[in-house]
């Protein structure tokens, strides 16, 4: 198994390669000109020609690449041209935001998911209504969601905010960046409690895309497994539907969810920009919908790296956990 | 089957009639043995498809004209859907809207197929290093996030929807690449290429009448479970600014240029966003009734 482990990580270093390749590909297809870019376009020649040396936009494009992996892995990014400040420093602002809401959307889209599948493999009326609440759901955008969830919980109900991350007054002094702990931390249950309100809204639209799609599989594979034999040997001993369901079957099915919540996990980080943008998060997506309107180019491509590190670490580690929790995993790759 | 053995009356050799004319007629057989929802879901797509062709045709007003008051409420003066800010007619908008994102995904599937049944076709058929190599490549290209690689792609490139089209379609295939792979695999180790390999069948030949045909179904199945997904990727990164710039009726970016009037004129911003679940919806039950079809 150790082997195994050691296989999947050089392949996880593969692909972050790949990733930056990627990226540099895109960097160096660019038709703006970078140089004039930070120098402004009423430099002279000699100016233009300076910068360039000194930027190392003369060298070779092999050296290029190594020189921009360098930058990369020493986290220096260049600076945005929309903020002035290195986009490093920028991301390291904005991502405790983004962390939090795109964990409570984890959780909710997990807890979700394991819901639905179990209620839509079940049988019965509940389950042919949950069937199609869960095929509207996965129809419907991100940012529909967004739009019709405020319209119903804060402008017709009112019992939910829908913007920011906390009411102004109430913000804790900052220490982690993270709302919740800050406010714990600061001894506030008043703010703490509007923090867990605002972040109820976003953090729903965003995990029901991810829910569904983990349900949907989930239900698919609990079919299959409750078709199987020892399920049925389940059944004659005894057991309730609901017992087999749960302890014989559940187990059993959870394999190919495990890989759909890896790359749903994933894809959540791209449609946290909409979620943001809907309800003013001021987080990275946030960073990113400003950096696109004003062609900050070097803030997109840092925050492409940060968040496409973070989808293939995500999927990578999902594929690991699954190697250690399914036995069979191991056998079937030692071949 | 009945229809299979029946030798056709005119003499010509038997696979034609079975390829040619047979083919369609064992097909709405299947229709007919379909679940009422798969019925409705292929009505549903054959009927927005030609609804959306006549769109020049059938909208109340063209897309950037302004026709009376702004803001006005659905329903009030005519307007089915209302006016929005700038006076022009919503339905319309969204209508052409619907139109533009429609026909991209299916450019869009189209070319992923393109690409991926290349690369999927040369891998499965020369084996080997040409096959590992290829794969590893589809396989480095899935394990990266497409919609963030297609945003940075698009920024670079400016924003319009040809841009954006183009960077979809450079994330879109890999996983075309993968399917048509297995299955030209598996149809390789079939008795009929043998013999036509025996019969001394070129390459070429052999790919294109002996192999290809047969990984049509599978990817016609994924194609159609994959459009829903398309068209939300593409509305998600027309709302973030990156498609047509400013009047064009594009759902997404509608939508988003509308949020600011979220609160008191719920029309402008939300209609655009339904267009798109119309949609998606369509696009995901047709896929269930493809499926459906390919297994019946």
């Amino acid at each position: 198994m150790t082997r195994q482990l050691f296989g999947r990580l050089a392949g996880l270093l593969g692909v972050l390669a790949a990733l930056t390749l990627a990226v540099f590909v895109i960097k160096a297809v660019l038709p703006a000109d970078p140089v004039r870019a930070s120098i402004g376009a009423r430099a002279t020649e000699a100016q233009v020609k300076a910068k360039r040396a000194e930027l190392g936009y003369d060298k070779p494009i092999v050296v290029q690449y190594v020189t921009f992996v360098g930058d990369v892995v020493t986290l220096d990014l260049g600076d945005s041209l929309r903020t002035r400040r290195p986009v490093t420093t920028d991301i390291g602002k904005f991502l405790p935001a983004t962390a939090e809401l795109a964990l409570a959307a984890a959780v909710l889209a997990g807890i979700g998911g394991v819901g639905l599948g179990i209620v839509s493999a079940r049988g019965g009326k509940l389950a042919s209504i949950t069937r199609l609440a869960m095929l509207a759901f996965a129809s419907a955008p991100t940012f529909c969601l967004a739009l019709l969830a405020i319209l119903l919980f804060y402008r017709r109900l009112g019992w939910l905010p829908s913007s920011g991350r906390i009411t102004r007054s109430l913000a804790p002094p900052e220490r982690t960046r993270f709302v919740l702990v800050d406010t714990l931390l600061a001894g506030d249950l008043k703010a703490f409690w509007d923090a867990v309100e605002h972040l109820v809204l976003p953090a729903l639209c965003l995990a029901i895309g991810p829910a569904v799609a983990i349900g949907r599989v989930l239900r698919g594979s609990l079919l299959d497994v409750l078709r199987q034999d020892h399920t049925r040997t389940a059944r004659s001993k005894g057991l309730s539907r609901r017992a087999v369901l749960t302890r014989h079957a559940l187990r059993n099915a959870l394999g190919p969810t495990l890989s759909m919540t890896g790359l749903q996990l994933g894809l959540l980080l791209s449609g946290v920009v909409v979620v943001e943008l809907v309800f003013a998060w001021p987080g990275l997506g946030l960073y990113t919908t400003q950096a696109i309107q004003n062609a900050d180019f070097p803030a997109v491509i840092g925050i492409v790296l940060v968040m496409g590190t973070a989808y293939v670490v995500i999927n990578a580690i999902v594929d690991i956990a699954q190697v250690i929790a399914d036995p069979r995993l191991q056998t079937s790759e030692a071949r | 089957m009945a229809i299979e053995l029946r030798l056709p009356e005119s003499g010509v050799p038997r696979r034609w009639s079975l390829g040619r004319r047979e083919a369609p007629r064992r097909a709405f057989h299947r229709l007919g043995r379909l679940g009422r929802i798969d019925q409705v879901g292929l009505a549903l797509i054959v009927a927005i498809t030609l609804l959306l062709l006549v769109v020049p045709l059938v909208a109340p007003h063209a897309s950037l004209d302004n026709v009376g008051a702004t803001l006005t409420p659905p329903g009030k003066g005519g307007f089915l859907l209302g006016t929005d800010e700038q006076s022009r007619d919503v339905l319309s908008r969204v209508l052409y809207g619907m139109r533009v994102t429609w026909f991209a995904a299916f450019l869009v599937i189209a070319s992923g197929i393109l690409i991926g049944g290349v690369v999927g076709l040369a891998a499965g058929m020369s084996g080997k290093w040409v096959d590992a190599l290829l794969m590893r490549i589809t396989d480095v290209f899935l394990a990266l996030p497409g919609p963030l690689l297609a945003l940075a792609v698009v920024s670079a490139l400016g924003a319009s929807l040809r841009n954006t089209l183009f960077a979809v379609m450079i994330v879109w295939w890999p996983f075309y690449a993968r399917i048509v792979r297995g299955e030209v695999r598996s149809i390789m180790s079939r008795p009929h290429v043998e013999a036509a390999r025996m019969g001394g069948v070129g390459r070429v030949r052999l790919a294109t009448r002996h192999v290809l045909p047969g990984t049509i179904g599978p990817v016609l199945v994924t194609a159609s479970l994959d459009i829903g997904a398309l068209i939300l990727t593409l509305a998600g990164l027309s709302f973030l600014g990156l498609g047509s710039p400013a009047p064009a009726a594009e759902l997404g970016a509608m939508s988003a240029r509308g949020l600011t009037y979220l609160l008191t004129k719920w029309w402008v911003p939300l209609m655009p966003a339904l267009g798109v679940f119309l949609l998606v919806f369509v696009a995901n039950v047709a896929g269930d009734a493809v499926r459906d079809l390919a297994e019946a």
